[in-house]
């Protein structure tokens, strides 16, 4: 009987406590989402709600629609910093891949020193993005920068050139982000060689394939979708390179460097177009929503297949 | 297999206590820990009520002053903070950083109203923008005159919409109100070697012609200046596209660069002064040019005070006792250099505004002029101007006297001129790049009309 009253009891503080139950995970989560609203949605309703005014001595002035969205397109500046940008982010992620694929193959094949040669791989990538603008802009100036010095050790005089013109300037960011991140493709891809599954390997070994017909037909098949995955990651994170531009050429010489991240900056901060700048960075953002999109549509095409 | 009826009450599964939490338990608990934490709420917000007061106690007594960093600051920071110190008992607090970052961050400051600041030292052509947003502060509201004693062209440089000159359309009909006051008088002159030049070349032809004869590459080159896009460029073309007879607006904003006498003044810049420049002139910024006249691979430069004070430094010149100053020298347009004066100016948002009009007028005071001409900077008083110790040992002053006298010029009153630099300095940087002028100016005029159009100079 008084088993009996005490699961009754229980059973009915339960009924009570239902609802509350029911709320706890909302409870519990509230002040993560609130945190997300007030940084990530509000600043983002914010910014596209700037992206239609128009902006005056420090001041929006009027509701311009769509115009700011429409004016980039007839605006040199910005066509031009899209396409260095365009540019840049295909030449640096694609050689970022070739020699991360190579490194990251490199040291899963268990090459004497791999162990060590993991460790210095991935330290470019631990600088601050300033700190490697600051220490390029010293190798490469032309008069008492490390190439410089080199040569003239080497050869006895002669100076390198490499920020005085567009070109090799452009040339010479592209290596500043190929050192940097070579290094996170490299981690990415070796995880994810050494995750596959190695009967296929021996099978193909026992078969006679030779290294590069397996490395063709098993080991770029497989990774592919880790592939994609960090070719998505890099992509998205080159279009926001600004710090080592920044340091290293401000833009120059002419826009040859002048990525959209720079221009967007410069015009909303420095000469206090604050909707056109929203305008621009958010059609930037799109062009890089769109690009990931496509990209994991596809990885999942691939993993279905 | 146990249903979710079935678990024991105390419910210990997978090594995870779960106890049903009920209505009452949960009140009871909140109810509990609100309670507990009163006593400490309660502390903590008196604490924090004793550092707002301990904070508003120091504030009293202090100034905070943001600056880009700068070589013609620095006698102000070494010498006359202390002695503003010393004088008046309250603390300066001085905050530095890059001429950019802070240009946008004092900005900011002023719009959000943040209070960071309680006075702005500025390059003087973000005056337009700053006093047209505004984020300065009506100096006159504020008990500060400006008196006869201030070089002229100086004090006009802190007026909004300038006293001279074309006016924004939006600002035709306003009174000019006082926002900033001069601070450092800051502009270009000319520093040559001694032993090359003898005396300071008159005209930019005669400076041209001794610079190929005594100049020895890699050793030594003719002449140098700043070649980075932007700001850097356009500082160091400014004074030869002047003097070579160029204009950058007419009185209406009309673009006049890439008229003939532009292109002409700016094809001299782009190819006969780089032909005496070191090689990579184009990514030659002010740390670059300032190392080449003063380690000696420079025979001659036009540059600002900033750089110039250190030529007798044995610390910072190689080249002691070999340099002198003179004026910029003459072409078919005069001989022009560039203000570019520090001016201070009192933000919107200081949140110790009595001290910062307090540090305003004591700055501008004979004594306080005369100290920072005798530390080697470049007053904004005549009477500091005048001062015999200074002039004896500050030999810049005479060439900056000189050079006020002969031609000087500040860039446009226009809050624009930020996003007007940066299309000419990059159209600038180009042609220097190619080495000829090409079609660079007058891409630069096009974009340059646009926009100004865009934003109602001009129909």
């Amino acid at each position: 009987m008084a088993a009996s009253a005490a699961a009754y009891s229980t059973r009915r503080s339960r009924v009570q406590g239902a609802g509350l139950e029911r709320a706890l995970p909302y409870l519990l989560l509230a002040p993560a989402l609130l945190l997300i609203l007030a940084v990530v949605v509000y600043p983002l309703i914010y910014g596209v709600q700037q992206s239609f005014l128009n902006f005056r001595f420090g001041h929006a002035v009027g509701n311009v629609g769509l115009d700011n969205y429409r004016q980039l397109w007839s605006d040199p500046a910005f066509t031009q910093a899209l396409w260095v940008t365009l540019k840049f982010v295909t030449l640096a992620v694609a050689l970022e891949t070739i020699f991360g694929l190579g490194l990251a193959l490199l040291v899963a094949s268990e090459v004497p020193f791999a162990k060590g040669a993991r460790l210095i791989f991935i330290v470019p990538m631990i600088v601050t993005p300033i700190v490697v603008g600051i220490v390029f802009r010293l190798i490469y100036a032309s008069d008492v920068g490390l190439l410089t010095t080199l040569r003239t050790d080497i050869f006895g005089s002669g100076q390198v050139f490499i920020l005085d013109k567009g070109w090799s300037a452009f040339l010479g960011l592209v290596a500043l982000d190929v050192w940097e991140w070579t290094p996170l493709m490299f981690l990415i891809l070796l995880a994810g060689i050494q995750s596959l599954p190695v009967e296929p390997f021996e099978a193909a070994r026992v078969d006679g394939a030779g290294s590069w017909r397996v490395f063709l037909d098993h080991t770029l098949p497989m990774l592919s979708p880790i592939l994609a995955v960090a070719i998505a990651l890099r992509t998205i994170d080159a279009f926001t390179t600004f710090d080592q531009v920044f340091v290293l050429t401000k833009g120059g010489p002419g826009t040859s460097t002048q990525l959209i991240s720079i221009y967007g900056y410069n015009t909303a901060f420095k000469f206090d177009e604050f909707g056109y700048g929203t305008a621009m960075l958010l059609t930037v953002a799109l062009m890089v929503l769109a690009f990931a999109a496509i990209t994991v549509r596809l990885i999942r095409r691939q993993a279905t297949a | 297999m146990t249903s979710r009826d079935e678990r024991p009450p105390t419910g210990e599964t997978d090594g995870l206590v779960q106890r049903p939490l009920t209505r009452k338990k949960f009140v009871a608990t909140a109810v509990g820990a609100a309670l507990a934490t009163t006593p400490l709420v309660q502390k903590t917000a008196r604490a924090a009520g004793y550092r707002t007061a301990a904070t508003a106690r120091a504030a009293k007594g202090k100034v905070v002053i943001g600056a880009f960093v700068d070589g013609g600051l620095v006698p102000f920071k070494d010498k006359i903070i202390p002695l503003f110190e010393q004088d008046t008992g309250i603390k300066i607090e001085f905050l530095q950083d890059d001429y950019s970052t802070f240009f946008e961050k004092a900005f900011q400051d002023g719009l959000t109203k943040a209070g960071q600041f309680d006075v702005y030292i500025m390059d003087d052509p973000w005056i337009p923008q700053y006093a047209s947003a505004p984020v300065l502060q009506n100096l006159s509201k504020l008990g500060i005159q400006a008196d006869p004693d201030f070089m002229t062209p100086f004090l006009e440089l802190g007026y909004w919409p300038p006293r001279k000159g074309p006016r924004l359309p939006q600002f035709r009909s306003a009174t000019p109100q006082l926002y900033a006051l001069p601070f450092v008088g800051d502009m270009q002159s000319l520093t040559y070697r001694k032993d090359a030049f003898g005396a300071a070349p008159k005209t930019w032809n005669s400076l041209v012609s001794t610079a190929k004869a005594k100049m020895h590459p890699p050793q030594s080159y003719g002449y140098v200046f700043r070649g980075v896009k932007g700001n850097p460029i356009a500082a160091s073309w400014f004074p030869v596209f002047r003097s070579q007879g160029g204009k950058i607006f007419d009185n209406n904003w009309k673009v006049l660069w890439n008229n003939a006498a532009g292109k002409r003044a700016t094809e001299f810049f782009v190819h006969t002064l780089k032909s005496l420049a070191p090689p990579g002139v184009v990514e030659y910024d002010s740390d670059q040019e300032g190392a080449a006249i003063l380690g000696g691979k420079a025979l001659s430069i036009v540059q600002y005070s900033g750089n110039a004070i250190k030529s007798d430094d044995p610390k910072q010149s190689k080249e002691v006792g070999k340099l002198a100053f003179g004026t910029v020298p003459r072409g078919p347009g005069g001989s022009i250099a560039q203000i570019g004066i520090f001016i201070s100016g009192i933000s919107v948002s200081a949140p110790n505004q009595s001290n910062a009009v307090a540090f305003q007028k004591w700055f501008v005071t004979k004594k306080a002029q005369i100290a920072l001409a005798r530390a080697g900077s470049l007053p904004v008083k005549r009477s500091a101007f005048l001062d015999p110790v200074a002039s004896k040992h500050n030999r810049l002053q005479k060439t900056i006297l000189a050079q006020l006298i002969a031609g000087a010029e500040a860039r446009p009153r226009t809050p624009d001129w930020s996003k007007v630099e940066d299309i000419l300095g990059t159209a600038l940087n180009e042609a220097l790049s190619a080495g000829t002028v090409g079609n660079n100016l007058d891409s630069a005029a096009s974009q340059v009309t646009s926009y100004l159009k865009k934003n109602g100079y001009y129909k």
